[in-house]
Formats: structure tokens, sequence, C-alpha cells
């Protein structure tokens, strides 16, 4: 049966539209993977070695337990931002005769063999070698390894639980919070207990069936969970909700583009997908506090520049980097109607524009650290407005993944996580603010920095028409190919 | 008003359609019949700029399809759902269409207001999605969103499929009247020989991407078919 479903998977991934990507950007993806693959095995061996540095009378394997669960933190985040529990079509596995365990086991199986996992072995495993090298007991190392091994796993299947149960998701961030400021402050050092654990788990041996008790234990909880989910009551008896027409003629004033607004103003609030995007992109408004609140970040204004760029910008990319895939379920429709491909692009501007004011008004009690941090938020703005909205319009063209709009994403259903494309060109996003401020700050001013930044979203703004024309050329040039990839049901 | 000339599309080495030489007059009411993969909605889809001509081209009133977007304004077209935008309602989904046509709402609650028959009472003020309804009633809606802007050139893909034979009826005869009455050049598709032969003036026979049938229709064009897709060819 396992059998039978790789093969389906292996079906899926292949003749998926997005596999077939140019060249150069599988070339890049590739690069990438190895790039920090090697980064990961290099730092594997060098752990050991600056473990051995910076606390000279502790043996490594100590200094390295001490501090392990900040990898651990890491890896939750990352996961709870990256990783999705991977979707497979299970409507038609419903009518035929396999059993409901079955797949389960499989698709929680499946996970087990994903990137995340092999990271932390990545990094791990040569640090391993290097313990053995150094004459340390081989039972000890080794059953140390294999318990970092089945935490990985936990933390994999919890991931899970944190992605799909919100409740689990309120429960285990506010903890994590709370322990968090807890040590910050120093009122309780939860790192301590966790640093005497995990050396535990290495001087004893026989400990590792505690990790493996937690890998079970979250399979189960996970196994039931999605047992219980697992009815498409959502396909068969849809709930029907009673629509509540609001009236958007006032927005007839934006002309040309006001059909597309009020079209998209429905677009999110009628969907789930774009709601649960909209809300995300709420949270980055608190984007810089995180910054703004340390005292290392003082120093490296540039940081800052790219912080404040999120505050204003948090719809803008996440709604903006999916937007022909927004329309996609009727794609063929706005081909075919009486639209120039202008005024559709221009409407989702104008749209993005109105967010970043929106958040910006937000922003304004962010005055509390000062005029040089409003300063960088206005900047920010403006770079938003006039830059970055291009580039996320532009990115749009190479985005090719359809979505189902009113399918939050969620397991068994359309979800496209992690798309390395996106990665790709949200590179120059992030990048751009940060240089932009960091070279006239370096050789002129702070302010230069900034009127640098704003200047940039200026020019765009100028230049607005030019910039239209060319991504209208780009995604004009796509159109057959948008049409194609956005028909392919996934 | 609708010239083909050379069209072919082919997907990696195998020709999907291949329409040497077809004209379509303005006011015709044209059908298009033929099995599965015949290349019926490649056709539609072609005519639609959906897809690109592997060779030759269209030419929709003296305009390009495949290089220029002027036929956009005077043609319309129901292909299949993802033509619906399934988080409006009917009233606004065909407000949108008008707005998009240059139609301001009374225009269109006066066209609407036509087809309260066609509606039979289960597509405005339903207060439901479009998603909701079911898939009859939705190709009730696109079918009359086509309607919306006086447009020259209308395009339905298998229009009577899903629908109930009451609708069907109706259909038919909105179909004629636009052909006949209001000089509107009609396409559809169809596997329903009898809808076809009722409604259009023309019908053309596609067989793997080529027409093997070209014919006006007359009392005995219901028999041909029938005996050209029953496979003999005796009249």
């Amino acid at each position: 049966m396992i059998k039978h479903f790789i093969r389906l998977e292996w079906k899926q991934f292949f003749r998926a539209s997005y596999f077939q990507k140019g060249i150069a950007i599988k070339i890049l993806l590739v690069l990438a993977a190895i790039y920090f693959g090697a980064f990961a095995i290099g730092g594997g061996v060098a752990m050991f070695f600056i473990a051995e540095k910076a606390f000279p009378d502790l043996d490594p394997i100590v200094t390295i337990n001490n501090f392990i669960i900040y990898w651990f933190l890491f890896e939750m985040v990352f996961r709870f931002f990256m990783q999705q529990l991977p979707v497979m079509n299970v409507k038609p596995l419903m009518t035929i005769p396999i059993k409901r365990n079955t797949v389960i086991h499989y698709l929680l199986g499946k996970t087990s063999v994903s990137f995340f996992n092999f990271l932390a072995i990545f990094l791990f495993l040569p640090f391993c070698v290097v313990l053995l090298v150094e004459g340390y007991a081989v039972l000890n190392v080794l059953c140390w390894f294999i318990s970092i091994v089945f935490l990985t796993l936990s933390v994999n299947y919890l991931n899970f639980l944190i992605n799909k149960n919100n409740t689990i998701f309120y429960i285990i961030a506010i903890s994590l919070i709370s322990l968090i400021g807890l040590e910050y402050y120093g009122i309780f050092a939860i790192s301590k207990p966790i640093g005497v654990a995990f050396n535990a788990l290495y001087n004893q041996p026989y400990l590792m069936i505690v990790p493996f008790m937690l890998v079970i234990g979250l399979y189960y909880v996970n196994f039931i969970y999605i047992r219980k989910g697992f009815y498409l009551d959502d396909a068969v008896s849809k709930k029907i909700k009673e629509v509540n027409a609001t009236d958007l003629s006032w927005m007839d004033r934006f002309g040309n583009v006001a059909p597309f607004l009020k079209n998209d103003v429905k677009l999110i609030w009628r969907n789930a997908r774009p709601k649960q995007v909209m809300m995300m992109s709420f949270l980055f408004l608190f984007y810089g506090l995180i910054f703004y609140t340390q005292d290392a970040y003082k120093e490296m204004p540039a940081f800052l520049a790219f912080a404040s760029m999120f505050v204003t910008g948090g719809f803008l990319m996440s709604f903006g980097q999916l937007v022909p895939s927004w329309d996609s379920e009727y794609y063929k429709l706005l081909m075919s109607q009486n639209i120039p491909y202008r005024q559709y692009l221009e409407s989702k501007w104008y749209l993005m524009v109105f967010a970043v004011s929106i958040s910006f008004v937000l922003s304004i009690p962010y005055l509390y650290f000062g005029w040089k941090i409003f300063g960088m938020i206005a900047a920010g703005a403006i770079f938003n407005v006039g830059l970055n909205s291009f580039i996320t319009l532009f990115g749009g063209a190479l985005n090719r993944v359809p979505i189902e709009l009113n399918v939050k994403a969620k397991a068994f259903s359309n979800t496209n996580g992690f798309n390395p494309t996106q990665m790709l060109i949200a590179m120059p996003k992030i990048l751009l603010p940060i240089i932009l401020f960091y070279i006239p700050y370096k050789f002129i001013s702070f302010e230069a920095g900034l009127i640098a930044i704003a200047l940039s979203g200026v020019l765009g703004i100028i230049f607005k028409n030019q910039i239209f024309t060319f991504i209208e050329n780009i995604y004009q040039k796509g159109k057959y190919k948008t049409i194609a990839a956005f028909a392919e049901k996934s | 008003m609708i010239i083909t000339s050379n069209l072919s599309k082919k997907y990696n080495d195998t020709t999907v359609l291949h329409i040497e030489n077809l004209e379509i007059p303005k006011g015709q009411s044209f059908g298009l019949v033929g099995n599965n993969g015949a290349g019926k909605t490649t056709y539609f889809s072609l005519l639609l700029d959906l897809i690109q001509p592997t060779t030759g081209h269209i030419k929709n009133n003296d305009v390009l399809v495949h290089e220029s977007e002027d036929w956009k304004p005077f043609t319309s077209s129901f292909i299949d759902e993802s033509f619906l935008i399934g988080y409006l309602t009917a009233e606004e989904y065909f407000y949108f269409i008008g707005e998009l046509r240059g139609q301001n709402k009374a225009d269109v609650d006066a066209l609407v207001a036509q087809f309260a028959d066609f509606f039979h009472g289960e597509i405005l003020n339903q207060k439901k999605y479009l998603r909701d309804l079911s898939k009859g009633n939705q190709k009730k809606a696109g079918i009359v969103a086509a309607l919306i802007g006086n447009p020259e050139v209308i395009i339905l893909d298998e229009p009577f499929a899903n629908l109930d034979p009451t609708t069907q009826i109706r259909l038919k005869s909105i179909i004629k009247n636009l052909a006949e009455k209001q000089g509107v050049t009609v396409l559809i598709s169809s596997h329903d020989l009898l809808h076809v032969t009722d409604v259009c003036e023309r019908i053309v026979v596609l067989e793997k991407g080529e027409v093997v049938k070209d014919l006006a229709t007359s009392t005995e064009t219901l028999k041909e078919l029938e005996a050209h897709f029953a496979g003999s060819e005796a009249v």
C-alpha cells in the first residue's frame, strides 16, 4: 500500500507545473541547498571546538547541552513559519478499500523525512563524529545522538499540532513567552534545568527512553487529531452562510480600477485564506518591538531600517506575493473579459498602498521610541509604496501556484507552504532597504540613509507608469503559462 | 465575422486541432459537435486567446485574436465554472461584468430582468454566493452574464449540459432570439445533437481536430448527424 502512495507522491511532485520552472532557478535552488548543507556540516564540526574555546573549563558536550535548547527553540519557530503538514489528496482514497489508519500513518511517517529533520542531523552528526574522534564513550555519544533525533522528530510532530490547533498554539506560545521572559529578567532560568536534563541524557544512555516516549506520544496525539478530521464534511455537506452584502459603491470614485478594488475587498472579506493572510499581516505591525527594544541593534541601524520596512509592509508582502494566484479560480474569466492587464495590476497596487497607509497610521505609537525610529518607519513606508510594491507585483508574475480561496491552509487541503521561488524574490525586498540605508549612512549620515530609502520610493512613484508597462509586459508574456497552471487543480 | 485560417494546435507533436479554413459570418448561430477530444473546447480556447495557436490565426471582426486585445469589448463567453467568481452573489457578479463592459447598474438590471423565466427564481435574491449554487444554477448565471453588454460574438461551451429540461428549452429560445433578431454571432458546442440542430443554422462536426462535416441545418440534418456518430455513413 505504502508503495502505491509513494508512487502517487512522486507523480504529483514531478507532474506539477511549478516543477517545470526555469533551469536557472533550479540550479540556484540546488546551490542554495548545497550551501546550507555545507554550512550545517561545517558548523557541526566547528561546534565542538568553539564550545571548547568559549568555556575552557567545561567539557564541550556539557556546554553544548547547556545551550542546545536554543537550537530547538529556533527550530520550532523556523518550522512554525515554514513547514506544513504535507498535503495528500484524500478524497479519491476515501471510497476505495484502504484503511483510514494506513493513510494517516503514511502521512505522518512521510513528514519524518522532511528537510527540516535533516537539518538537525546535518548539524549534530558531524559533531558526534568529532566527539568519537576525541575519544568520548561510544555508547553515550550514540544514545545522545539518537535522543537528539527523537527530540527533533518531537518538534516535528509538535509543530503540526501547533499549526493546526489554535488552542495548542496559544498554550505553547504563552508558556514559551513567559519562560523566556522569566529567563530574560533573571527571575527563573529555565535553561539551567534543561541543560542539566540534556547532560543527564548524555551521561545515562538508558534515559534515551524519555525522548523516545515523547515522539511516540506526540505521534499518537497527531494521529488521533487527524483521524478525527478525516471526513470530508466540508465537501459533502457544505455549510452555506447567508450573504450580507455590503454597499461598496463609495469606492466608485477610484475610477477605472473601482470594480477591481470592490472585488478585492470582497475577496478578502469573504474567503478564508485571504482573511487568514490579512490577520497574519497585522502581526507585522509589532515587528518593530522586537528590534527597537534591543540595545544590540542600536549600533546597527541598517537592521533597524529593514525592520522598519516590515512594520508597514506586512500586508503588502504577504498578500502581494500571491497576486495573480488570488484570482486563480477565475483567471480565465479575467483573461477573456474586457480588461486591460494594467488596470488589474493597478488595482492591486492601490490596495497595497492603502494597506501601507493604514499600517503607517497604526504605527504612530512607535513615536515612543523617538523621531529617529519613526523617521525610519516613514521612510520604510515610502519605500514600500514606491518600490517594494512593484517588486512584489513583479515577483507575482513568476508565481503560478493556484490557490483555493475559501480553504484555510490546513491539513488535507491545498497549501502551498514552502515556495522557493518566493524566497528568492524576497531577497531583494529584504536586502534593498539595508543597502540603500547603509551606504549613505556610512559615508554621510543617518539622515542621508533615511533620505536614500525614501527617495527610492519617490522615484518608484514618479516612474510608476514606466514600471507598470514593464510589469504588464511580463504578465502578458506569461499569460498562457499562467492560465494553464491555474487550470491545474492541485 | 470570424475567420479561421490554417489554424492548428499541437501538444508535443500531437495535433489536437487543425482547421484549414472556416468562416463564420455575422449573425450566424454556429454549432460545433464532436466526441470527446475532438477539439471543441480547444477551438473555443483559441478563440478567446486562452491558449496559443501553433500555426495560423483567428480573425475576429478583423482583429487578430492572438496579437491584439481589441476583440474583447465585443466578445463574451462562458466556457466553464472557472468563469464565475465564487465569492460573489449572482447580482454582484452581473454588476461586476457590467462594469467591465461599460454598463451601469440600471442597464444590467434591465437586461437581467428579461431572464426571470430562465432563472426560475433560483438565481436572484438568493443571498447565496455563486460557489454555493448547484452546477446547473451556476451555469444559468454564467450564461446570462455572457449576454451582458451587447456583445456581438457570444461563445458558449456545452451550454445545455447540467441544465434541467425546462431550462434547456428556454435557453434554446434565448439563443435563437439572439441570432435571428439581434444579429449576434453565437457559437455553441454540444453533445446533444437534437438541441444543436434545433438552435443552429449551421453545424460543423469535428473529429480528431479536423472539420469532417459542415452542414447548413435542414430537416435532414439530425438524421445525418445521428448516422455519422453511429458509425455508418448511410443516409
